[in-house]
């Protein structure tokens, strides 16, 4: 028994184990073992419960749940086999517990911890500083589906809308778009010759070149197919979007592109026709209120993802600006903003007829906060 | 054309489940299974309650005749058209963030409880990652809640005299006796016996006509109530 806690002991002082804390458990050198009874699941997550509470990391009880949960192999604490709520852990796994739970220990997010999360029931690899999605977002999937179903079933045929997502991050919510919209193919459809050499990844970097490649490669089907075009202006993000599309097997549906829409001649050769879609969760955290974010956020998360600019406004004009450009004439924008942003949106809108853009709804999130904005094209 | 008043069940067309409880001893305890096809309620319904098996068993050396139970409970699914809720009534609550939420926020609190108002039933899930999926499933947990609580409303309106019981009324009933010894199947709801134990419990035509003798004696009583309350 000695011995064993001696060994404990050294694991758990090793190299890189910054400060003087180190929960109750471990306070002094003592000869009995520091984890003596400790080595259950619902043991580990009250224990790591407490050490997160007294270093004042938030939501310790969930960290800790999800930690020892996903070392066990589940999702959620609560989907775990009641058996394995009391089994024993073994060495390696009290192990693995202990390095994630160091990392939480550094304010570093749980998405980021485990490498994965879920959105809309996906689940999808997370890196940092790539953007996390929020639950929020999940709400503003929702309601472009039921657009698309809603104006589907007017026109009275299945919906294949053509979509741009701008800023797409981890590809949340291009991918969840994706996997459930329709994607019927009539029989007697056709690949152009090039396509069986086409490799599945596609992301350009040059916007001269894609212009080409697109209008040899873009697949030409018959019937009603469902395209999603990304784009993101950080290498980072289009790779990670690139890998959650083939971990779900949509690789063959989505574009990802490497552009930053704000810079001019991004948008100067478009080798696609106008959209029927603009979805986008653009950075709108008003630039005073970044230094207020959680260490979790400001930390780990890409800023460029956050803040946008002096009334979080920045990006959200820009995309707006360009509908003339992209959208097609009764063409829809979906966005996710701040609450403090319907009016401000408005106004701008405004102050703009030259857009022909219409403010049409603003929908409240769950927690009852207006979060997102329909605007319609409606012009020449 | 009397037929035709008969008031068929909400749930007649549903898909069900059925539970089996032994009532004492060993072995398997307790099995479910999920049943669907057309009308698959309404040819099980009468499946609910205690069924009595009396049997010599093999270990039995003095012959003497054992006597065992079996619960059986059949729990309908409820269908969008048979429940519907009105969104008003409800009240979703999930963690709230201080603040604008957001990208303001990082949480991984995705637990969901949803309260239905006008009758204060509560659901909650924490199942899953994602919230909106939380969101789902503890929906469907209020609608199966609502439902068994409305279909119970529904059955006990009923009179009480009734013979043929639905519901949890019904399940304590002794239902059917199985004479293994004498061969013979007796339900007591209508009385009547049938012989030839093997062949009944193969199903088929044995079973059907036991079926149908319950089905035409439960709306010979729906027929009666109807009757009974007009007048």
């Amino acid at each position: 028994m000695e011995l064993w806690g001696r060994m404990l002991w050294a694991l758990l002082s090793g190299p890189g184990r910054r400060g003087s804390t180190r929960g109750w458990a471990f306070s002094s050198w003592q000869p009995q073992p520091p984890l003596a009874g400790l080595s259950s699941a619902i043991e580990l997550v009250s224990h790591w419960t407490g050490v997160f509470e007294k270093r004042g990391i938030p939501e310790a009880r969930e960290s800790s749940e999800y930690i020892v949960a996903h070392v066990l192999g589940a999702k959620t604490f609560q989907s775990l086999r009641p058996a394995l709520w009391t089994q024993p852990l073994t060495s390696q796994q009290l192990q693995c517990i202990r390095e994630l739970s160091s990392r939480r220990l550094q304010r570093m997010p749980v998405q980021y911890i485990l490498g994965e999360w879920d959105f809309q029931g996906l689940s999808l690899r997370m890196v940092p500083p790539v953007f996390i999605p929020r639950p929020e977002t999940e709400e503003l999937v929702e309601w472009v589906l039921e657009e698309v179903a809603q104006r589907s079933h007017a026109v009275g045929s299945p919906g294949s809308p053509l979509i741009l997502e701008v800023g797409c991050g981890s590809g949340a919510i291009s991918l969840s778009l994706l996997s459930q919209l329709p994607q019927e193919r009539l029989r007697g459809s056709s690949w152009m010759r090039e396509d069986r050499a086409a490799p599945s990844p596609l992301w350009f970097t040059d916007s001269n070149a894609y212009h080409i490649y697109l209008a040899r490669l873009w697949p030409r089907r018959k019937g009603c197919w469902s395209r999603v075009i990304a784009v993101d202006k950080r290498e980072a993000a289009i790779s990670l979007t690139h890998e959650n599309a083939q971990r779900l097997r949509l690789q063959d549906r989505i574009w990802i592109i490497h552009l930053d829409m704000t810079s001019e001649r991004s948008w100067t050769h478009l080798p696609w026709g106008p959209m029927d879609l603009i979805v986008s969760n653009p950075p709108y955290v008003f630039h005073q209120d970044m230094e207020q974010l959680a260490p979790e956020i400001r930390s780990y998360e890409d800023p460029a993802a956050l803040d946008g600019g002096e009334e979080g406004m920045d990006i959200i004009t820009h995309i707006l600006a360009l509908a003339p450009r992209l959208l097609k004439d009764s063409g829809s924008i979906f966005l996710e903003v701040d609450p403090r942003h319907p009016e401000l949106v408005s106004s701008w809108l405004q102050s703009r007829p030259d857009l022909y853009l219409n403010l049409v709804a603003v929908r409240r999130d769950f927690c009852g906060r207006p979060r997102f904005l329909h605007i319609r094209r409606s012009g020449p | 054309i009397i037929l035709l008043l008969v008031p068929s069940e909400e749930t007649d067309e549903n898909d069900l489940i059925l539970e089996v409880t032994a009532g004492v001893g060993g072995g398997l305890r307790h099995a479910s299974a999920s049943i669907g096809g057309s009308e698959a309620y309404r040819h099980m319904k009468f499946e609910g309650g205690v069924h009595r098996v009396q049997r010599v068993p093999k270990t039995e050396k003095q012959g003497r005749v054992h006597t065992s139970t079996m619960t059986v409970a059949i729990l309908p699914q409820p269908t969008e058209i048979n429940l519907v809720i009105n969104p008003k009534d409800l009240r979703i609550d999930t963690k709230r963030a201080s603040g604008a939420g957001g990208q303001h926020v990082n949480t991984t609190d995705s637990a969901v409880r949803i309260v239905h108002l006008p009758t204060g039933v509560v659901s909650e899930c924490q199942q899953e990652r994602s919230q909106l999926k939380n969101k789902e499933l503890a929906m469907t947990k209020l609608r199966a809640k609502l439902y068994s609580m409305h279909l119970e409303e529904e059955i006990n309106k009923r009179q009480n005299a009734r013979k043929i019981q639905i519901g949890s009324k019904g399940r304590s009933e002794k239902i059917r006796t199985y004479n293994f010894p004498q061969n013979r199947v007796t339900d007591h709801r209508i009385n009547k016996t049938l012989h030839d134990l093997e062949t009944f419990m193969q199903g088929d035509y044995l079973l059907d006509e036991l079926v149908q003798s319950l089905k035409e004696y439960a709306d010979y009583e729906s027929l009666v109530e109807i009757i009974s309350q007009k007048v």
